[in-house]
């Protein structure tokens, strides 16, 4: 299923990324930093907080130019990308229009592609993220979780070629969050796109991906990938396994090293 | 669909209920005016000092015609001014959001130019555009200019929160910006302002024909007060109320709807 010999999906050749602050210091987010993710491939990004993970995505849609180092997506710039309207994106904050209805929310990709609005694909997104019923509401009637959901509709609606999610579900309860884990593994599984998640939950990625990368904190750095073992499609149940949760311990180990002095 | 319950609010008032509730909360002027009337009718005041307010009602009754005619005139105007002003304001602000040159050209005059007293320009408008219906609907369209050329250029701004680079990620151009993001944005600020500019373009019609004695309500204000008529002074003025307060509670109901809609 995961192509890793064609021009990976996205590419990240030594990229550092530095910003330059208004009292005139610079603050280094990412460090020579490399990775890729292969067609058809979903790679979960963990960190610490500030370790620079919507950078590293916000880099990937264009909307930062690395320091140095190169960015590549589907082996071109990604502006190209983005003009060509073939990037999907969710941030953390849903970015919902909140004078659209869900379903104008989920067509607006349309209207700025200019081109028709796909009547049956918007409502079979709206059918697979179960919100059938609701497409007359505006976003400040829905719940958090909803509101995440049309927005991840919304990143899908165009059939992009790269997904981009921001931990999507990072405002949601643990109910809730691992419930929106679900229902994105199976619509993932439908479409199988090259995707990109940032989470700061190790169940989540490891739920969710097929290789978690972990970076350290500031300035960011890869530390560790770990592919993940388990077969799709991935049932709820695999992570009440053993195996599972010992994959949990060691991520967690990385993400936060105590001093030896464990239980 | 079955649902579409939840897409609704609740039932609005009609607009006429609405009017009606709003005319009640002015008791508390219904009482001033009693209490007025009796205390000219006991103190035995001087008409010319002070009319009883039954004396201003009965002027009016006795002078349909005369009121009407004034009224339509100033109505008129204002509204005619205020129409401009809106046009002129909110393109002006839109042009300055277009570009960055026209930003640093146009908000500076814009600024200056709304900070010149309108009594200061009557005169020198006066010279230019004649003693006439002209310079009263350029006074107002100048007094109108001010409140929707700051608030529309502040709302074009107001952008929900990621949207920004949502567009961007979307491929959006200029113009799809402006009209599918920038310009909805900027819908609540607007409502300020037309309330604002509301308020004042029946009151700055008044006061420029009452300085240039053209026409209209404050001519008939001007000439009533020259003549010691002072009921009809005050009768010219109850009807600029009337006017004035109309347009506020109709405005002020636009401006609750969108609200309602775009938070
Ligand atoms: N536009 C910017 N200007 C200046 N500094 C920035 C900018 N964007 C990000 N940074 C800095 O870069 C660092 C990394 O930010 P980033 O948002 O990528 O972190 P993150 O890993 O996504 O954190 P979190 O998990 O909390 O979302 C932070 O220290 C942040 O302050
Ligand atoms: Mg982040």
């Amino acid at each position: 299923m995961t192509d890793r010999t064609a021009a990976p999906a996205i590419d990240f050749r030594g990229v550092t990324k530095s910003f330059r602050l208004p009292d005139g210091k610079t603050l280094t987010a990412l460090t020579d930093t490399s990775l890729s993710v292969g067609k058809g491939e979903f790679v979960a990004l963990l960190g610490p907080s500030g370790c620079g993970k919507s950078t590293l995505l916000r880099l990937v849609a264009g909307l930062e130019a690395p320091s140095s180092g190169a960015v590549a997506v589907e082996g071109r710039a990604p502006e190209e990308l983005v003009k060509a309207h073939r990037l999907g994106i969710a941030f953390q904050e849903h970015a919902l229009l909140p004078w659209l209805t869900v379903r104008q929310n989920i067509e607006l990709p349309f209207r700025i592609a200019g081109r028709p609005v796909m009547r049956e694909r918007v409502q079979g997104l709206i059918n697979l993220v179960g919100l059938a019923g609701f497409e007359a509401a505006r976003p400040k009637q829905l719940s958090g979780g909803m509101r995440q959901r049309v927005a991840i509709a919304r990143s899908l609606v165009l059939e992009p070629e790269i997904l981009l999610l921001d931990e999507p579900f990072g405002a949601l309860d643990a109910v809730t969050r691992r419930q929106m884990n679900v229902e994105l593994q199976r619509i993932w599984s439908e479409s199988r796109i090259s995707t990109l998640l940032v989470t700061h939950a190790v169940e989540e990625a490891l739920f969710l991906a097929d290789r978690v990368i972990v970076l350290s904190g500031r300035p960011g750095k890869v530390v560790r990938t770990l592919e993940v073992p388990f077969a799709r499609p991935r049932h709820p149940d695999v992570m009440r396994t053993a195996q599972f949760h010992q994959l949990v311990d060691e991520l967690t180990e990385t993400l936060h090293p105590t001093d030896g002095a464990g239980h | 669909m079955s649902q579409s319950a939840t897409a609704n609010g609740p039932a609005r008032p009609s607009l006429v209920g609405r009017i009606g509730r709003t005319l009640l909360n002015f008791w508390g002027i219904a009482l001033i005016l009693v209490l007025w009337e009796a205390l000219v009718v006991l103190n035995d005041f001087n008409v010319i000092v002070m009319p009883r307010p039954w004396a201003v009602f009965a002027d009016i009754w006795a002078n349909p015609g005369l009121y009407l005619q004034n009224f339509m005139q100033t109505a008129w105007v204002a509204m005619g001014g205020l129409v401009l002003g809106m046009i002129a304001g909110t393109t002006i602000a839109v042009l300055a959001w277009s570009s960055r040159i026209l930003n640093g050209l146009l908000t500076p005059i814009g600024l200056i130019f709304s900070s010149i007293p309108v009594v200061a320009m009557i005169p020198v408008l006066a010279r230019m555009l004649g003693y006439g219906t002209e310079t009263v609907l350029a006074i107002v369209a100048i007094l109108s200019f001010f409140p929707f050329f700051v608030f529309t250029g502040s709302g074009l701004k107001l952008l929900p929160a990621g949207s920004a680079d949502l567009f961007s990620v979307f491929g959006a151009k200029k113009h799809q910006r402006l009209f599918h993001l920038a310009l909805p944005s900027a819908l609540p600020n607007w409502t300020v302002a037309l309330r604002l500019a509301s308020a004042n373009a029946i009151l700055g019609a008044m006061v420029a024909e009452f300085l240039m004695g053209t026409s209209g309500l404050g001519q008939m204000l001007h000439a009533a007060s020259q003549a010691f008529n002072t009921e009809r002074a005050l009768g010219a003025s109850v009807c600029a109320t009337i006017g004035s307060v109309t347009l506020f509670v109709l405005v002020v109901s636009l401006e609750a709807r969108v609200r309602e809609r775009w938070t």
